[in-house]
């Protein structure tokens, strides 16, 4: 059998890792994890999150957006 | 009857011990209409991540709230009439999951 070339490197984080399920819009800490640092919302494979909760966290970032809480996403270096 | 939270930006050149009693006075429609206002957070002033207005800063508040739709509705319209408001979000929420955290 060949090895994989890219050994399985699964399950990196989770919300869980905080200890927490859901997520508050109003949290900015946590919701600041979620985003890159040109203000882009991270993708599943990075997050690891399940399904239900990347939906959650990106409307949580899309609100805080909303309210200035959080950056659109730019070019310039914050 | 629903919960509701609701968040307002107002304007960094008011002062920050006045933000609640002006509050209040809006808050008085949500209590005539039959509504309770559990509760009122200022947040304070607060940096935006981007300018509103021409502004850089904020007063941020956040009030939590049980009544009607139409009610929160027409708060939110004399709270956007307000020329001290930057901004205004209205948000339902399942009040058991509703956290008290910034």
């Amino acid at each position: 059998m060949m090895a994989n070339p890219r050994p399985a490197r699964r399950k990196q984080n989770l919300l869980a890792r905080m200890g927490e399920s859901t997520v508050d819009w109003k949290d900015v800490e946590v919701l600041r994890k979620f985003i890159s640092d040109r203000g882009k919302i991270r993708s599943r494979r990075v997050t690891g999150l399940e399904p239900k909760q990347q939906r959650e966290v990106a409307t949580a970032i899309k609100n805080a957006r909303e309210m200035a809480l959080l950056p659109y996403p730019s070019r310039a270096t914050k | 009857m629903r919960h509701y939270e609701v968040m307002v930006i107002l304007e960094p050149s008011l002062d920050e011990r006045n933000v609640a009693p002006s509050l209040e006075k809006h808050l008085n429609v949500i209590r005539q209409e039959g509504g309770d206002v559990e509760k009122v957070d200022v947040w304070g002033r607060r940096r935006l991540s981007y300018e509103i207005n021409k502004h850089a800063e904020g007063i941020y508040a956040v009030v939590d709230l049980n009544s009607e739709p139409a009610t929160v509705k027409e708060l939110d319209r004399q709270l956007s009439l307000n020329e001290t408001v930057l901004r205004t979000k209205v948000v339902r929420r399942d009040p058991k999951r509703a956290g008290a955290r910034r």
